[in-house]
């Protein structure tokens, strides 16, 4: 069983991947109005393009953490994937508080960027990765409502429990604004778009700017794997998980977080991003009491 | 075997290419970037070629060694009407840069070109140095100096009270947000703007003040609120109004709207004080010319300085200031001030 | 079962290690994220004893204490990397006399105290009965406390912040005239000397372009 669900759960990642990048090559392309290099190929040829290059470091970085950055950030994809449950009965991590494991990946999503920019020991890195902090962890509350308004219906934490309690109606209709909310967390663990205050181009690439060579390729990989995954949770928290009729479980899966994924790609390569004041602001004088809102919309509907 | 194969690979990718950009070089390296084979990088870490377009002048010549030596092996050094140095790069024609470039990236996974030697050597700039035989036993209970970079030390601050570790140091020439030339000497607490000073204006463009200007402002303006697909769409249709075509400003316009690129600017951002001259305002402006709804009309007076009208603003605030002005008004703005020998390296 | 053992010795291994790293790195942002990898291995310990909310609300929350924790460092420290030789840790004598006496005295604890044995019953519904007791018989407790926090968190910045009731906190704020332009009521606020704390610390901004000096290559 388990074995079943980690082979799944590994070609939902590398494939999930890889549609992940062909959209971040297709989206920008078509939105620039440019017909530009063939998307299919780009992903190969881009990973192959960092990884034939050196790696330079700066004068006193943190290796350790830097090096490790991308691979915690990977392992967390992996993990916050793993607690999904792929179909009736199976899933890699069963365990009972499976949301709040899906809430510490949230929060360790946070330390590994902030970890990112720290290690290269240079300005640009440091700026984007605490500006990160500031923006991520009010983000990351936001989610925790929304998260804990799915779970009232459920009467569990378990993310099988939430799935099941789903299987009249998904829960994007009950708690309507519930997906719309986690999408902006979604933004903001990939580093995109309107929330990319770790990575953005005013300051020269943020705390990729001192990143070369391999270093890109595991950093870019660990971020479409964060957006697969996330991608996935979104699908199984409030668009019914593996429910549907006709396919099997983990392919109506498949397709949902693709749908999601589009999306997120689309959002991120349109919406402008603000300046952290007033995104602060907006987090929290706008997001978290809509969040509370939808807890107490979540809370009524599920009163015996 | 692998490697080979991974060159071959590599090869048939974008170029990814690091734009000096120097007078008279922007609305070239704008173009440029239109063309699918190569694409712009914000850091000089990412790039395999540095494209230089446009005349760099003497002065920023030792900025431009260095930025040269932050690019990774394999590189490449192009210079594009401008001279060029004859320790590194070679020249080449106008007309044909891109396919210049293309063939540079080329033959370097071919192996049939060597990447650029280090102009610098590989070693700090400074020697670590502190007292006694590990540097421990400072004054008080620091270990000197080590790589001759002070202690960094809570300052006094302008906006809230808030004490933090200052940090100075010269903020381009050549970095991407910023236009092309423009050095300042900034003083940071945290990501907000303490003292700043201009090291170096910008360089000379040929401003166009009518609507392809206004449209190539605005992409430039875009490029920095982070939504770069939008901005090369507006940069084909300016030169498409160039080349002599139509464009449909309408659905540019629409595009612009739902981006929310207006709304997310912080009113009474960059003002001079009074009645629409912020950068709501300018923007607002850019768009009405482009629109062909309003004619160009210079600045007028500024009531404050350059100085004051950066100081305190967050970064990214102060970026999007510096973006919201075109070339011919920014220039007026910054004070030209002598060239100090002693800024520290850029750390673009 | 032998991996449940092997799991429970590899995790304590781990949040030991971690624990003795955090004093002897001189990185203070390596040390706050040390403790964290102990807190983490601690938390995962208590999913292994049929725990799983406390543990894994254990990394949650450390992960977000420690990465606040990190940033004030960067923030306010003066050696945030640890890469000046200076001197990280005060009190030695008195340090290591403390360390001692602790570990004695808890391991004391530890070894002739009788500790339960009553394991918990397997597929027992733990999580549901934790929240029956948080919102059932020890609703008073916690919710007390969280309001308790709350409060004192929203008056630390309001005491901390500069922009005092009447003006800057800094400035001796006074209250307005009893008449327009005329004397407040109540005592005047005496003219007090500055008190940055930092002088002792050595001069304030240096110029770092004024040392890069002399850098040509």
């Amino acid at each position: 069983m388990s074995m079943l669900a980690c082979v799944i759960l590994l070609l939902l990642l590398i494939f999930g991947t890889l549609f992940a990048a062909i959209l971040d090559t297709a989206i920008p392309a078509w939105i620039a109005g440019q017909s530009g290099a063939n998307p299919l190929t780009t992903p190969f040829r881009r990973c192959a393009q960092f990884l034939a290059v050196q790696r330079l470091t700066t004068e006193r970085p943190d290796m350790l953490n830097w090096l490790l950055a991308p691979a915690a950030y990977l392992i967390l994809a992996g993990i916050g994937l793993g607690v999904v449950p792929l179909s009736e009965g199976l899933v890699f991590i069963d365990l009972q508080t499976g949301l709040v494991l899906w809430g510490a990946c949230e929060a360790l999503t946070v330390v590994v960027v902030f970890l990112h920019g720290w290690s290269a020991n240079a300005p640009f890195p440091l700026i984007g990765a605490y500006r990160y902090v500031a923006i991520g962890l009010p983000a990351m509350l936001v989610s925790m409502f929304v998260v804990i308004g799915v779970a009232l219906p459920a009467q569990s934490l378990s993310v099988s429990a939430a799935v099941e309690a789903q299987r009249g109606l998904w829960n994007i209709v009950k708690q309507p604004l519930g997906l719309p909310l986690f999408m902006l967390l979604g933004l903001s663990l990939t580093l995109r778009g309107p929330f990319d205050y770790a990575d953005p181009f005013d300051l020269a690439a943020g705390t990729s700017a001192e990143d070369s060579g391999p270093l890109r390729a595991s950093w870019r990989f660990a971020r479409l794997a964060m957006l697969v995954s996330f991608s996935t949770m979104a699908a199984t928290l409030f668009l019914g998980g593996h429910h549907g009729p006709g396919l099997p479980g983990p392919l109506w899966l498949a397709l949902k977080a693709a749908g999601v994924m589009t999306i997120l790609v689309a959002l991120g390569h349109v919406i402008a991003r603000t300046t952290p004041s007033r995104m602060l602001t907006l987090l929290w004088v706008l997001f978290l009491p809509l969040s509370f809102l939808d807890l107490i919309i979540a809370g009524v509907e599920s009163l015996p | 075997m692998a490697m080979r194969w991974l060159s071959r690979l590599a090869a048939a990718d974008a170029v990814p290419v690091f734009p000096v950009v120097g007078e008279n070089g922007l609305a070239a390296a704008e173009n440029l970037f239109l063309d699918p084979r190569l694409r712009p990088v914000p850091s000089p870490r990412h790039a395999r070629v540095l494209l230089v377009l446009g005349e760099t002048g003497q002065t920023l010549n030792r900025q431009l060694r260095r930025l040269h030596d932050q690019l990774s092996h394999p590189r490449a050094t192009l210079w594009c009407d401008a001279v060029p140095d004859p320790d590194f790069g070679r020249a080449t024609e106008s007309s044909d840069t891109a396919d210049a470039v293309v063939e540079a990236y080329r033959s370097m996974f071919a192996g049939a070109m060597d990447t650029e030697p280090d102009i610098h050597p590989n070693e700090p700039p400074n020697e670590w140095r502190g007292k006694g035989t590990n540097g421990q036993g400072g004054d008080g209970m620091m270990g000197g100096t080590p790589y001759g970079r002070p202690m960094a030390m809570t300052d006094d601050d302008l906006r809230d009270g808030l004490q933090l570790d200052a940090y100075s140091a010269t903020f381009g020439p050549f970095l991407p947000a910023f236009p092309p030339g423009l050095a300042l000497d900034i003083t940071l607490q945290g990501d907000s703007i303490q003292a700043v000073s201009v090291s170096h204006p910008p360089f000379r463009q040929e401003t166009d003040h009518s609507r392809t200007g206004s449209l190539r402002n605005l992409a430039r303006l875009l490029r920095v609120l982070g939504v770069p697909a939008l901005a090369a769409r507006f940069i084909a249709a300016a030169r498409k109004l160039e080349d002599g075509g139509t464009i449909d400003l309408d659905v540019l316009a629409r595009a612009f709207d739902w981006s929310g690129a207006m709304h997310i600017i912080p009113s009474d951002l960059g003002s001079f004080g009074g009645e629409g001259r912020d950068v709501r305002s300018r923007v607002r402006a850019w768009l009405n010319i482009a629109r062909g709804r309003q004619e160009p009309a210079p600045l007028g007076q500024p009531a404050l300085s350059f100085v004051d009208l950066v100081k305190g603003l967050e970064w990214y605030e102060a970026v999007i200031v510096l973006n919201s002005f075109d070339n011919n008004a920014l220039r007026n703005l910054c004070p030209v001030e002598n060239t100090d020998d002693q800024t520290e390296e850029a750390p673009q | 079962m032998i991996h449940t053992d092997l799991l429970f010795y590899a995790l304590s291994t781990i949040a030991i290690v971690s624990g003795w790293r955090v004093f002897r790195t001189d990185s203070m942002v390596r040390a706050s994220f040390l403790l964290m990898s102990s807190f983490i291995a601690v938390g995962l310990i208590m999913l292994l004893l049929a725990a799983p909310y406390i543990g894994i609300a254990t990394v949650f929350m450390m992960a977000v204490e420690m990465m606040v924790m990190a940033l004030f460092m960067v923030m306010f420290m003066m050696n945030p990397a640890g890469l000046n030789p200076m001197q990280m840790v005060h009190q030695h004598r008195l340090s290591i006399i403390a360390g001692i006496v602790a570990f004695a005295a808890l391991a004391l604890a530890i070894l002739f105290s009788d500790l339960p044995q009553d394991p918990v019953a397997p597929g027992k519904p733990g999580v549901a009965d934790l929240g029956f007791e948080l919102l059932g018989n020890s609703m008073l407790i916690f919710e007390t406390a969280g309001v308790t926090l709350l409060a004192t968190m929203v008056g630390t910045v309001v005491l901390s912040s500069r922009s005092g009731r009447f003006g800057g906190a800094d400035e001796g704020s006074r209250p307005p005239g009893l008449e327009p332009g005329g004397e407040p009521a109540g005592r005047k606020p005496e003219e007090k000397a500055g008190g940055d704390m930092h002088q002792c610390h050595g001069p304030g901004r240096q110029h770092s372009e004024k040392q890069q000096d002399g850098d040509e290559q």
